[in-house]
């Protein structure tokens, strides 16, 4: 077994033959290009959603996302008492934390803590959540990216609003999240893991569409102003129908156990 | 318990739940002396019991398991070593197990569970001891290289019984396994054939065209009983475990020897008969897992 040599051996994944390699679309200066993405879909066309609540009983609140591949749990703990010796404070304290499994990528043994998404997902959520209703107390929300399929912390952070909202944390109003690459002069929405490897430029927002509010805006890489007014609007579109899958996921959860 | 005169008599007068958490010992022993759970289960009946093959697109094998609601999901990745002298055709399996912060209200991140490596050690030795996978399977070309077969599984949520649906789990990841198609190049190094070229502008041949699926011998599948007073009962929940604290795990193969037993402390020292109770429910237990694992199997062949 594996305890047997001490030390682990050092292991690898077989490597494709190089024939076979994904390669980046080819190049276009046109907007129009005859290239289709890897899932047919359009380039403005998002992945299906699917999302529901209650996926983890002993959480306060939890929901489980899947778009494509990209699948996600998020758990709600608390409010409960904080644990860390912290400076006392009227409002609430939100703590994030986003992990990767182990077979979540295509290589092994990347599976960890991912600090910058833990920021990020806290930076995204802080100002939907209405931290003066729990006083002194500390809310967890936990996610593990069951598989990295692309745009995991759009999913991430939609995903966490609404296991808030299951928990019945107060917030202003649910949070959606949506990426878009930029490859060349093109935008492609959602993109999946192959198409971010590709890409020129990244865009990222998360909104509260009913209150027309940005919580996080992320732009990364290279970017023209007309195609990031383009990109922003695309977002804030998709965001906005996002919201209403997420609030109908709410509704269904709760319309049985009224009758 | 700010109440002086706190008697039996209380128990009427309280609200169920309130009596539930502040004598959760007593409301449990009210329901054991009826033969009942809080859940309406009699004593040794497990949980409804489901598993569902190829959750995860990115491994090569996967499964996911729920016990009640304890759910428990395990992926197997296939990756290449170098076989140790004094095993040249034999693979290896490393299994781990996580308990991540979403599992439970007891673990936080950077504070792992201490049951995790417990569970994880249980789980390399029962695989391992039970004979089910035959090492020599998992070599590819002998003394040179050999697969490396990495199991995680993650609880998803913790309910009780952690290491019985971790186990199912396993086990249904292993017999889901699809172990990628290679071959060796000139550099010594496997590299994957893809599945769309047929072998026809191939330069080398692929070294397990035959070996594409584990053959599983004597499968085991385990129970975890409660021991309390003269009672037993069969895969408890994450609330009667905090309650009562004796712990009894038995692992039987499919066809009923014995592959391992835990009994790790507790205040109820096990008698014989307890031990042939435990037992006697693990055979039942495993014919009910057997049938499950079974269907499962033969659903995903139809589809």
């Amino acid at each position: 077994m594996a305890s047997k040599g001490g030390a682990a051996p050092s292991t690898y994944t077989p490597a494709r033959t190089p024939t076979n390699k994904a390669q980046r679309p080819p190049f276009f200066t046109d907007s129009d290009v005859d290239w289709t993405r890897s899932d047919g879909r359009g380039f403005h066309q998002c992945r299906s959603a699917f999302f529901r609540t209650g996926a983890v009983n002993s959480a306060a609140g939890s929901a489980y996302a899947e778009f494509g591949n990209t699948k996600v749990i998020v758990s709600v703990f608390g409010p409960r008492e904080s644990k860390k010796a912290i400076m006392y404070s009227d409002k609430g304290r939100l703590n994030c934390n986003v992990s990767y499994t182990t077979f979540a990528t295509t290589v092994h043994g990347q599976g960890s803590d991912n600090k910058e998404f833990s920021t990020m997902l806290h930076k995204a959520l802080e100002g939907a959540v209405m931290l003066e209703t729990f006083p002194k107390t500390t809310v967890d929300v936990f996610a593990l990216v069951l598989e990295s399929g692309g745009s995991d912390l759009p999913v991430v952070i939609s995903c966490a609003s609404l296991a808030l909202a299951d928990a019945g944390i107060m917030m202003y109003d649910l949070v959606a999240g949506v990426s878009v690459s930029c490859l060349g002069r093109n935008l492609i929405i959602d993109p999946i893991l192959e198409e971010e490897s590709f890409q020129d430029g990244s865009l990222m927002i998360t909104c509260m569409p009913s209150h027309y509010e940005v919580t996080q805006l992320t732009i990364t890489g290279e970017w023209s102003t007309a195609n990031l007014n383009e990109a922003m609007q695309l977002c804030l579109d998709a965001c906005s129908k996002l919201a209403k899958i997420m609030r109908s996921c709410l509704k269904d959860a709760a319309s049985p156990s009224k009758d | 318990m700010g109440v002086p005169d706190a008697s039996g008599d209380l128990s009427s007068e309280m609200e169920v739940d309130a009596f539930r958490r502040l004598f959760p010992l007593r409301y449990f022993e009210r329901h054991l002396s009826e033969s009942i759970r809080p859940d309406a289960r009699p004593l040794g009946r497990a949980r409804d019991t489901t598993l569902a093959l190829g959750a995860v697109a990115s491994a090569h094998g996967s499964a996911l398991a729920k016990i009640g609601s304890t759910t428990m999901l395990a992926a197997i990745k296939m990756e290449v070593m170098t076989p140790s002298t004094e095993s040249p055709e034999e693979g290896s399996i490393a299994i781990d197990f996580h308990m991540p912060p979403i599992c439970s209200p007891i673990v936080r991140p950077g504070r792992p569970a201490e049951a995790a490596p417990v569970i994880s050690k249980q789980l390399s030795d029962t695989i391992s001891s039970s004979g089910m996978i035959n090492l020599k399977e998992l070599s590819l070309v002998s003394g040179k290289a050999a697969w490396m077969a990495y199991l995680d599984i993650y609880c998803l949520d913790a309910d009780g019984a952690l290491f019985d649906a971790a186990l199912l789990s396993a086990v249904g990841a292993f017999s889901h396994l699809q172990i990628p198609i290679v071959s060796l190049n000139d550099d010594g190094k496997i590299v994957l054939v893809s599945e769309e070229d047929d072998g026809t502008k191939l330069e080398d041949e692929p070294v397990n065209k035959e070996k594409r699926k584990l053959t599983l011998s004597s499968i085991p599948f385990s129970l975890t009983c409660i021991l309390h007073k003269n009672y037993i009962l069969a895969d408890p929940t994450a609330e009667e475990e905090s309650i009562m604290e004796t712990l009894v795990t038995v692992v039987l193969d499919s066809s009923s020897r014995l592959v391992s037993f835990y009994k790790p402390g507790g205040p109820v020292l096990a008698q014989t008969s307890a031990v042939q109770d435990c037992v006697a429910l693990t055979r039942q237990r495993v014919k009910d897992l057997q049938d499950i694992l079974d269907e499962t199997i033969s659903g995903m062949e139809i589809d």
